[in-house]
C-alpha cells in the first residue's frame, strides 16, 4: 500500500470516528430529558406573591385576604363553626341542610322568584351547604355588583322568609334525595360505611337528613336555629379578588351585620373508629363491587402528617402513577380506578381508599390492597420514590390558585384546620423537609398493623373469582 | 359548592356566555396556523404562573364504523402507553414529577388530552404531547391490559349506575342509525374484539397535525405561544386524514314516547329530547335557540319552573338545555322529576301544557331579559384558564373560527324576539323527538 494510500485510509476512518461522534451528539439532542426543558425552558422564571393577610372589621369580625386586581371579581367563603349536620339537635336531623336551601328562596321584601330574578340578573352567586362539622357559605360576584351582592346576602343571612311554599317543596325534594340514595351502589356504600365505621357518633348519620324529622321541621325551629347557630362567634371568612384590606374590613360589618353576637355553644366527642381489620360485605346486584377500605391516621396540624401525606401520595394517591394504580389497573388490568386520600374532619382522620371491579377481579384486588399495605409497613418508600413525590407536590403548588373561588375557600380551611395565616409561604417547605426516615418512620406507624378495614357492596363468590378472565 | 358559572362546563356552555358589555370581549383569543396545519389557540390570562395544556383531535366516536363503537376512546387510554421515544407509562411519571394534572376524554365528536401545570413545565408537556401526535407504540401487552381496563370503565361508569344502560338504549331509538346513537366506550363485545391494528389503524388515520387543535390557556403571551409550537409541534409530519362518510341525514324518523319501568331506579322521572339545529347544520338558528333554552327552563325564573313547579305544583324540578356545539346535528333536552305522590302519566300531560303555554306567552321583553342574564355573568370566564380552555377548544374544535367564538356575544345580542319565535316554531314544530317516561320496576323500591 502506498504511504499517500495509508494516508488516505487513515483519514477515512479519522472522519468515519468524527461522523460517529456528531451523530451521538445529535442523538443526544433529540433524546428528551425534562430536566433539561425545564432548566432551558423561555418560561422559567415565571412566579408570583401569594401574600395573605389578616384583616378585622369595626366589629370585630377577623378575615383572612388574598388580594388580586387582575379580573374584577371577589369571592368570599364563611362558614359557622360546630353547625354542621353531626350538631343538629336529635330529632331535628337535616334542618341545617334544610335551612341552607331555604336562605336562597327568599329574604326580607323578595320572594324566591324576585330573588332569584336580582342574582341572575347581575350575576351574583349566593349557596350555602352543611357539611359534618359546619354550616358554610360563599359569595361570588362582580365588582360592579359588589354592593346590590353584599346587600343580598345580608339580607339571605338575616331576614330569610322560609315561606309555606317554598318550605313544603324544600322538604319534598329532601325526601327524593333521601330515596335516590338508593339508586346508585355507590352511595349505598357511602352510608353504609358511615354508619358501620361510626356507630353511635353522629358523623354517621345520613348527610341529607332523618325523614320523621324534616316532615315535622316548621318555620320557628329555623329561625331558632339560625339563633343558635348563624352567630359571628363562630364564624370563619375567607375573601379573595378584587378588594383591599381596607374595604374588606367594611365589607365584613356590611355582610354579617344584624346577626347575633353569640350562638349556643355545642359540642360533640371525638369518633373512636374501631380498626379491627374487619371486612364486611353488604350484598346488592350490580356489574362491579364496590369496596372502601380504611385505617386510622391523623389529625391536619400533626408534626407527622406531611411524613404520611407523601407516603399515601406514593401508595395511592398519585393518580395512575401511585403504587395501587401500578399494580392492580396498569399491570393487571383489574380496575379502571383505585386510589386513596387522607380524610380529615374536626373530629376523626383517616387514611381511605376506594376502587370497583367486577366480582371475578374483586379478591384480586383485595389481596393486591393487602400486600402493598403491608410492604409499605414493613419496607417504607424508596429515596427515588421520596423524591419524586416532593417534586409532584412543589411543582404543583401553584396549581390551587387556578381559581378565585377556590383561593377563598382554602383561606377558610386554613383558618379552620389552624394551619397558619404563612401558610402558603411555607407549605413547600413542609414537604422539601420530609426526610427519608420520617416518612418510613409514619409508613411504618400508620401502616404496620391488620386493622385495615374492608366494607364492600356487590356480589360475593369466593369461587367464581379469578376463574376467568374478566367474565368475558 | 356550587357558584353561579361553576358547573360543568356543557351547563356552563349553555348557561352563560362571554362578554358583559359593549366595549370589553371576554377573550383576547390569538390564533394561528402551523405549516403542518396545526392549528393554535392562546387564551392569554397573567392571574396565576400557571397554564391549561389541550391538545384536541377531531375525530370522535362519530367517526367509528357500525359494530366498532369504542376505538377512539380505546385509543384515548392507550394514549399514556408509550411512543418511540417516551416508552411505557413514562409519560405519566415525567408528568407527574413535573407537578401536572393529567387526563383525557372522549366524546361524540373529540377526543381531547390535557395537563393543568405550573407555567415554567409547559415545555416539558408540550413535548410529550407532540411526541404522542406522530410516534405512538404502545406493546401489545398494554393493548390487552388496556382493553380490559376499558371493560371494567364500562361497568363502573355505564352499568353500576342503572340508568347508564337505559341512556344508551334511550339514546339508540332517538338517533336511529346515526352515529350518535351509538355509545361513547362501546359494549363489551366491541371492546374486546378490538384488535391491535384496529387502533393503530385508527391513530394513524385520524391523529395528524391538520386533524388537531392545540388550545394553550394561561399566563403565556402570543408570541412566546409562536416560539414553542413552532419549537416542539412544528416537527411533527402531517399526515393525511381517512376520509369520513358524513353522517345520515335525520328527517321524519321515530317520534313518540316511551315508557319503560326499571329497576333499581328509585324514582320516576321524565326525559325529552329532540334532534335540534347545530353550528354545523343550520348555524343560523343556534343563537335563539340558546335564548329560547334560557327562557324556558335553565334556572328557577324560567318560564317551565314557574308554571310546572310553582304554579301546578307538578313537579319537583324541570329544565331545559340546549347543546349546538357539535359536528352533526344537536339537541335541545328537557328533563322532568315529578313529585313522588302523583301519577306519572298525569305530569306528563301536565309539562307538555306548561311547553305549549311557555312558548305562546314568550314576548320581547323575555327575550331581552334572558339575553341580559346570559351576558351578565361572562367575565367568570376570565377567571380560571381551564374553563376559557374548555369552552374555546370545545368550540373550535366542531369547527368555530377564534373569530366567531369571540363574537358569540354579539350573536347572542343580535338574537331577536322574531329569531326566537321562528326557531321555536321550526324546533317544536317539526323536530325529531323521543320522550321516555321511567318508572321504578314494581316492588324494587327500598326505602
Amino acid at each position: 500500500m502506498s504511504k499517500l494510500l495509508k494516508i488516505g485510509y487513515l483519514l477515512f476512518l479519522l472522519l468515519l470516528l468524527f461522523m460517529a461522534v456528531e451523530a451521538y451528539k445529535y442523538r443526544g439532542n433529540v433524546s428528551f430529558d425534562p430536566e433539561e426543558i425545564v432548566k432551558k425552558s423561555i418560561l422559567k422564571d415565571k412566579t408570583f406573591e401569594t401574600n395573605v393577610v389578616e384583616i378585622v372589621s369595626e366589629n370585630g369580625i377577623k378575615a383572612y385576604l388574598f388580594e388580586d386586581h387582575t379580573i374584577p371579581i371577589i369571592s368570599i367563603d364563611f362558614l359557622f363553626k360546630n353547625s354542621g349536620i353531626s350538631y343538629d339537635e336529635a330529632g331535628y336531623e337535616g334542618i341545617g341542610n334544610m335551612v341552607s336551601a331555604l336562605l336562597t328562596e327568599g329574604a326580607g321584601d323578595l320572594d324566591n322568584d324576585k330573588l332569584k330574578e336580582e342574582l341572575e340578573l347581575y350575576a351574583i352567586g349566593i349557596s350555602f351547604g352543611v357539611d359534618f362539622d359546619d354550616f358554610k357559605g360563599s359569595l361570588l360576584t362582580l365588582s360592579e355588583n359588589k354592593e346590590k351582592a353584599y346587600n343580598l346576602l345580608n339580607l339571605a343571612l338575616t331576614k330569610p322568609r322560609f315561606d309555606d311554599e317554598n318550605a313544603a317543596l324544600a322538604k319534598q325534594r329532601m325526601n327524593f334525595a333521601l330515596r335516590m340514595q338508593s339508586e346508585r351502589p355507590d352511595s349505598v356504600l357511602g352510608l353504609e360505611f358511615a354508619k358501620n365505621i361510626y356507630g353511635r357518633h353522629p358523623y354517621s348519620r345520613n348527610p341529607v337528613g332523618q325523614k320523621q324529622a324534616i316532615a315535622k321541621i316548621t318555620r320557628k325551629d329555623m329561625q331558632n336555629y339560625i339563633k343558635e347557630n348563624l352567630t359571628t362567634d363562630k364564624l370563619v371568612v375567607g375573601i379573595s379578588g378584587d378588594i383591599t384590606p381596607d374595604e374588606a374590613g367594611k365589607v365584613l360589618d356590611k355582610i354579617f351585620q344584624g346577626l347575633k353576637k353569640e350562638g349556643l355553644n355545642k359540642e360533640i366527642s371525638a369518633a373512636d373508629i374501631v380498626f379491627d381489620g374487619r371486612d364486611v360485605e353488604i350484598k346488592r346486584k350490580s356489574a362491579q363491587n364496590i369496596a372502601i377500605f380504611a385505617n386510622r391516621a391523623l389529625e391536619r396540624t400533626d408534626t407527622d402528617f406531611y411524613p404520611l401525606y407523601v407516603v399515601n401520595y406514593i401508595f395511592g394517591e398519585a393518580g395512575l402513577g401511585s403504587r395501587l394504580s401500578l399494580k392492580a389497573r396498569e399491570e393487571e388490568g383489574l380496575t379502571y380506578g383505585i386510589y386513596t386520600s387522607i380524610v380529615n374532619r374536626q373530629k376523626s382522620d383517616m387514611l381511605r381508599g376506594r376502587f370497583s371491579a367486577t366480582p371475578e377481579n374483586y379478591y384480586r384486588v383485595i389481596e393486591i390492597v393487602k400486600n402493598e399495605w403491608k410492604n409499605m409497613g414493613s419496607k417504607g418508600i424508596t429515596e427515588a420514590e421520596l423524591k419524586s413525590a416532593k417534586d409532584y407536590l412543589i411543582a404543583s403548588y401553584n396549581l390551587r390558585f387556578a381559581s378565585i373561588d377556590n383561593i377563598s375557600s382554602m383561606l377558610t380551611y386554613m383558618q379552620r384546620y389552624n394551619l397558619g395565616i404563612d401558610f402558603l409561604q411555607k407549605r413547600n417547605e413542609y414537604v422539601r423537609n420530609i426526610t427519608l426516615e420520617q416518612a418510613n418512620g409514619a409508613a411504618e406507624k400508620y401502616f404496620n398493623d391488620d386493622n385495615l378495614i374492608f366494607i364492600s357492596i356487590g356480589n360475593f363468590n369466593r369461587e367464581i373469582s379469578g376463574e376467568n378472565d374478566n367474565g368475558k | 359548592m356550587n357558584k353561579l358559572c361553576k358547573i360543568s362546563v356543557l351547563a356552563f356552555l349553555s348557561v352563560c356566555f362571554f362578554l358583559e358589555n359593549a366595549s370589553s370581549k371576554t377573550f383576547d383569543l390569538h390564533e394561528f396556523t402551523l405549516e403542518n396545519g396545526l392549528k393554535v389557540i392562546v387564551a392569554p390570562n397573567h392571574k396565576a404562573p400557571i397554564i391549561k395544556h389541550i391538545v384536541w383531535y377531531k375525530v370522535g366516536s362519530i367517526d367509528e364504523n357500525l359494530g366498532k363503537s369504542g376505538k377512539a376512546h380505546l385509543l384515548e387510554h392507550l394514549m399514556f402507553r408509550g411512543t418511540k421515544t417516551v416508552k411505557d407509562s413514562e409519560f405519566t411519571r415525567i408528568i407527574d414529577e413535573n407537578g401536572g394534572d393529567s387526563n383525557a376524554f372522549t366524546s361524540l365528536d373529540f377526543t381531547a388530552y390535557h395537563q393543568t401545570l405550573d407555567i415554567t413545565r409547559l415545555e416539558v408537556a408540550m413535548f410529550l404531547e407532540a411526541d404522542r401526535m406522530e410516534n405512538l407504540n404502545f406493546s401489545h401487552e398494554s393493548f390487552e391490559k388496556e382493553r380490559d381496563i376499558v371493560f371494567q370503565e364500562r361497568k363502573q361508569v355505564v352499568e353500576n349506575n342503572p340508568m347508564g344502560g337505559f341512556n344508551e338504549r334511550y339514546r339508540s331509538i332517538l338517533w336511529s342509525n346515526h352515529p350518535y346513537g351509538r355509545p361513547v366506550i362501546g359494549s363489551d363485545e366491541e371492546i374486546m374484539g378490538f384488535s391491535y391494528q384496529d387502533v393503530m389503524s385508527f391513530y394513524n388515520s385520524f391523529y395528524s397535525p391538520k386533524n388537531a387543535i392545540l388550545v394553550l390557556s394561561g399566563d403565556i403571551t402570543k408570541e412566546e405561544a409562536e416560539i414553542l409550537a413552532k419549537k416542539y409541534y412544528g416537527k411533527v409530519k402531517t399526515r393525511d386524514i381517512s376520509d369520513r362518510p358524513n353522517p345520515p341525514v335525520m328527517d321524519g324518523g321515530f317520534s313518540g314516547v316511551i315508557e319503560v319501568s326499571l329497576p333499581d331506579i328509585a324514582s320516576p322521572r321524565i326525559i325529552k329530547d329532540y334532534i335540534a339545529p347545530s353550528y354545523n347544520t343550520d348555524k343560523e338558528k343556534i343563537y335563539a335557540l340558546m335564548v329560547l333554552s334560557k327562557i324556558l327552563g335553565e334556572d328557577e325564573t324560567s318560564k317551565l319552573y314557574k308554571d310546572l313547579v310553582v304554579a301546578k305544583k307538578a313537579a319537583l324540578s324541570v329544565s331545559s338545555s340546549y347543546n349546538a356545539f357539535a359536528r352533526s346535528y344537536g339537541s335541545f333536552s328537557f328533563s322532568v322529576y315529578p313529585k313522588l305522590d302523583l301519577n306519572i302519566n298525569k305530569t306528563l300531560q301536565q309539562f307538555e301544557l306548561s311547553l305549549k303555554k311557555s312558548l305562546s306567552e314568550i314576548t320581547e321583553k323575555d327575550v331581552e331579559l334572558a339575553k341580559k342574564k346570559m351576558l351578565s355573568g361572562l367575565v367568570y370566564i376570565r377567571d380560571n384558564p381551564g374553563d376559557a380552555a374548555y369552552i374555546v377548544g370545545i368550540m373550535a374544535a366542531i369547527g368555530m373560527t377564534a373569530d366567531e367564538i369571540t363574537n358569540y356575544d354579539d350573536s347572542i345580542k343580535n338574537v331577536s324576539f322574531e329569531d326566537v319565535k321562528k326557531a321555536a316554531d321550526f324546533l317544536f314544530g317539526s323536530g325529531q323527538n323521543v320522550t321516555a317516561v321511567i318508572t321504578p320496576l314494581q316492588g324494587e323500591i327500598n326505602e
